[in-house]
């Protein structure tokens, strides 16, 4: 019986921070200590992992990058509780533990042909990102694809180079937005649910998947119901507190759903139907 | 013993009363001889209340239980008094809560009781097993007497009170708003004959005794939870940055947890022996209880939740205070 | 299925003979009876209604180790539950067994648990059948139990009075119904239709019910409903319901570090009536008041259980009744709930 509570060792290849501050966020770039994991490691972008430091305990993070970039996998984390807090200590070279991939994925099988639109706020690109790094290396099979994406301050955005890269190449949409003015800021500001009415994307062969904090989530689900998105064009992310991440713990039940087992990403016309979703 | 119609009235108008949200007494149990707390907004839900030898519960923990929820914006927080109907015994925690400035004075409306006894409900299941229909339990001299499934039984009180009451010194609130009837007199006085043999015991003796006990303990924290004065916003227990308790149930942590609860306790029990009473496994916790009250009271001549007057014992300093047995 | 006779003189013989087993039975603490592992024959104490505790530890131990470490090492040392050993829990009221055969189905639900569903392997379930109903809150027969049902269980004894009837009802009852052979004898002609008797008297004598039909569809539709303001007005958020629950099945998992270094990664029993359950690091609380708690104990139990696989988790055991500090009665909670428009 494979046990599903024995995690594996990862080694740091490179860490950086995306953004300052009490609750700053930190990427970790990191590889399985032992190659062999990689023989039978395989996610989807949307999973997630259980990211720990045997001795402190383990919490469920996204895992932030595409599967088709290979090699290594990224985590990007915000310092919060008890266990983040000691992630935050480590630097290239160190290690800690990764147990997964967990939980389900982002259909991007049945969104080929279509367009995505990605909208984001904060720390909450985080399980986007995987998305757009995988319709960049799946070009061909996706229509047009914009991003939206906001954060409280142009030092809270996330991925900053990566945005700074698209928005050079061109080669697709991409909306920011900072919630109260900066000196030599070029893009919009307000926020996020604003700047997407702003954009205005169109609801036709388009999916949007969102992610960001709760209050954000609330205002583009209403926002894109105005621009005409059916509750089925509409994904997102849900996050509760996990233990187990494999369905037994009983914690992050939203109604009858397990959000580490049948999430984290569901389409809204899944959430609607239930009340606690968006507790 | 109370009478049932004045207090249905007396809860009207008090619930009716514009600066009053809420009237916290008893209503009739689910089954049997139980009865349970009771949360009156309106003067339409008084008539359910009750005041009968049944009514164990002390109710003076449900005023800092209530979650304070943030106040949506544009919404003043609802000020408003609760009100709350207190036996001698839960008065007193009313009173330690507001030494410890829990909360104001004029936060709560007490209604008082003075009591004359409420049964050990484990007793009196134990007498008249598997009694389903609603029964009614009334104190008549000294005697209760059980109505039950169409028929009466007598019971000398002693046999079915519960053993707090046989020492309680104050059968009659502390504090009150209006008392609901006449007061009554002291029982007897509390001589601590129950933990007299435990006292006596050397320091092996005692630590088996309470190993025994402790390793039942599932840590379902009820103890705590049902205590007044264990009313701290965050618990040193849940706290997991610094971890002062492991969550692990074994009887290292069981007793670290009992011990640690026991101290928090010293000077500010109030003896209402709620811990002891709704204890799924028996674990005879106000026999630790009892000690340290015992020690305070001959150490520093100190009854907690006696007097709002009274500053907390441990939070003040006096020069004259004994040190004699300070190591 | 061969029907035996246990002579109750040959009850210390029987209990002796299990004993090169982990033998689990109740045993009496004071005056709580709970279910332990014991050495001598005579610490079980089987005239007993039911244990305060259910014998659930058994499979799922308050506290367990999964893995064991040094701090800074990369070896995980995986707990081997093998050593435990064969256990048999003897003398299990039948709602305890059924509820065992409840909660396989969450640990064995896509990912196999393997510290569980190991332990059940090892496990020989001995059940000892409710002649008289046990608590006034028993109300196993309103979820499909039975003061005599089988569901779970390896072997069924029915207290005929001189000698329990030994009823095997799997393989592993088979098998320990062999290892006894010594002590077990031919049960008398017509002790079937007698114990079939008893069962029906037995099941009469339950006197707490609810019609469980519709409401596992009916619990969403009341999820604003002001019932479970109401209804967890007096709850103290302690842990008494779900941890005496015999099928309450929520842990957490922390890591325990000694001095030097070693430590260990462990689950232990949680409860979703703690405030700190769902407490997000962010200080978040999707469930933040005893309303949200209560709420979904009993959605879980009658709705979500039932959705997913097929049957409501919850056994009719009565002891949450019996045993909460403010009189919360989920009989009285679910009659609202059918009452409720």
């Amino acid at each position: 019986m494979k046990n599903p509570y024995i995690p594996h060792e990862v080694k740091i290849l490179d860490t950086w921070y995306e953004a300052p501050g009490d609750r700053c966020i930190k990427t970790f770039k990191v590889t399985f200590t032992d190659e062999k994991v990689w023989d039978t490691w395989s996610h989807l972008p949307g999973q997630c992992a259980m990211v720990g430091i045997p001795g402190v305990g383990e919490s469920m993070f996204c895992i932030s990058s595409s599967p088709t970039e290979k090699g290594y996998l990224r985590f990007s984390i915000m310092k919060a509780g008890k266990n983040t807090s000691a992630l935050h200590e480590l630097e290239a070279g160190d290690t800690f533990f990764v147990r997964g991939p967990l939980g389900n994925n982002f259909p991007l099988e049945d969104w080929k042909g279509k367009n995505v639109v990605t909208i984001g706020g904060g720390i909450g690109q985080a399980p986007l990102r995987p998305v757009i790094q995988w319709i960049r290396d799946n070009r061909g099979d996706y229509g047009e694809l914009q991003l939206i994406y906001g954060a409280r301050t142009s030092a809270d955005h996330c991925f900053k180079d990566e945005f700074k890269e698209i928005l050079e190449e061109g080669e697709c949409a991409c909306h920011l937005s900072i919630d109260v003015e900066e000196e030599e800021w070029p893009h919009f500001v307000g926020f996020v649910p604003q700047l997407l009415l702003e954009v205005a994307p169109s609801p036709e062969n388009t999916i949007a998947v969102t992610c960001g904090p709760p209050i954000m989530i609330k205002f583009v689900l209403q926002n894109l119901e105005k621009l005409g998105f059916t509750p089925d064009q509409v994904y997102t992310t849900l996050e509760n507190r996990m233990k187990c991440g494999i369905g037994k713990c009983g914690r992050c039940n939203v109604g009858h759903l397990y959000v580490c087992k049948d999430g984290p990403v569901f389409s809204y016309a899944q959430l609607k139907e239930i009340p606690e979703a968006f507790a | 013993m109370v009478d049932v119609n004045k207090l249905r009235e007396k809860a009207k108008e008090v619930v009716s009363r514009d600066d009053v949200r809420l009237l916290i007494g008893y209503r009739p149990g689910t089954y049997g001889f139980r009865a349970r707390p009771a949360f009156v907004q309106g003067p339409d839900e008084a008539d359910e209340l009750i005041f009968t030898p049944a009514c164990v519960n002390n109710l003076a923990t449900y005023i800092t239980l209530e979650e304070k929820l943030p106040v949506p914006r544009g919404q003043e927080p609802d000020l408003r008094k609760v009100a709350v109907m207190v036996k001698g015994c839960d008065s007193r925690a009313l009173v330690q809560q507001m030494e410890e400035k829990a909360y104001d004075r004029d936060r709560i409306l007490v209604l008082g009781i003075p009591c004359t006894g409420v049964v050990d409900m484990a007793k009196v299941e134990a007498k008249f097993p598997g009694v389903l229909q609603r029964g009614e339990i009334a104190l008549e001299g000294d005697r209760f007497v059980l109505s039950f499934n169409g028929s009466k039984e007598e019971v000398p009180r002693e046999e079915l009170v519960a053993d707090k009451c046989l020492r309680c010194r104050y059968p009659t609130p502390l504090v009150y708003d209006e008392l609901l009837d006449e007061a009554v007199e002291r029982f007897a006085d509390d001589d601590y004959s129950d933990i007299a043999e435990l006292e006596k015991r050397a320091a092996a003796e005692k630590w088996a005794y309470w190993e025994e006990k402790f390793s039942r303990c599932i840590r379902c924290y009820s103890c705590r939870n049902v205590c007044p004065m264990c009313y701290c916003e965050d618990c040193v227990l849940d706290r997991l940055q610094p971890q002062w308790m492991r969550r692990s149930v074994d009887i290292s942590e069981n007793t670290a947890y009992h011990v640690s609860r026991a101290y928090h306790l010293a000077g500010r029990c109030i003896q209402c022996g709620e811990c002891q009473r709704v204890c799924p496994v028996d674990i005879p916790l106000m026999e630790l209880n009892r000690k340290f009250y015992k020690d305070v009271e001959e150490l520093y001549d100190y009854e907690p939740g006696t007097s709002v007057e009274n500053p907390p014992l441990l939070s003040t300093f006096k020069v004259d205070d004994r040190e004699d047995f300070i190591l | 299925m061969a029907l035996k006779k246990l002579s109750k003189e040959k009850m210390g013989e029987v209990l002796g003979e299990l004993s090169k087993f982990r033998l689990v039975a109740p045993a009496k603490s004071d005056e709580v009876v709970v279910f332990k592992q014991i050495g001598d024959p005579q610490e079980a104490f089987l005239d007993y209604g039911n244990s305060t505790v259910p014998p659930k530890k058994f499979a799922f131990p308050q506290t367990e180790t999964l893995f064991r470490f040094m701090v800074g090492s990369p070896e995980l040392k995986e707990k081997n539950v093998e050593e435990e050993g064969t256990t048999v829990i003897f003398g299990l009221r039948p709602c305890d067994a059924r509820a065992m055969a409840i909660v396989d189905k969450l640990f064995s639900w896509d990912f196999d648990d393997p510290y569980y569903l190991k332990r059940r392997e090892l496990t020989t379930l001995v059940g000892m059948a409710c002649v008289e109903p046990p608590s006034v809150n028993c109300f196993c027969t309103s979820l499909q139990g039975s003061p005599f049902g089988t569901e779970g269980l390896d072997m069924l004894l029915t207290d005929m009075g001189d000698y329990y009837l030994v009823q095997s009802l799997t393989e592993k009852g088979e098998k320990l119904a062999e290892t006894l052979s010594s002590q077990l004898e031919e049960a008398p002609a017509g002790d079937e239709k007698k114990a079939e008797e008893m069962a029906r008297e037995s099941e009469g004598r339950i006197r707490r019910s609810i019609s469980t039909a519709g409401i596992p569809e009916k619990l969403p539709g009341l999820w604003e409903n002001e019932l479970w303001k109401r209804v967890s007005a007096a709850c103290l958020g302690c842990g008494i319901c779900t941890f005496l629950c015999p099928t309450c099945h929520c842990f957490d998992i922390q890591d325990e570090v000694d001095e030097g270094g070693e430590g260990r990664r462990c689950r232990m029993w949680d409860s979703c009536m703690f405030e700190e359950y769902t407490l997000h690091a962010s200080g978040h609380n999707p469930r933040p008041t005893r309303r949200e708690r209560t709420r979904n104990r009993i959605n879980h139990k009658y709705s979500y259980y039932p959705n997913r696989f097929g049957v409501i988790a919850c056994v009719g055991c009565g002891r949450c009744i019996n045993l909460c500090p403010v009189n919360i009665d989920i009989l009285d909670i679910l009659d609202q709930v059918v009452d409720a428009q």
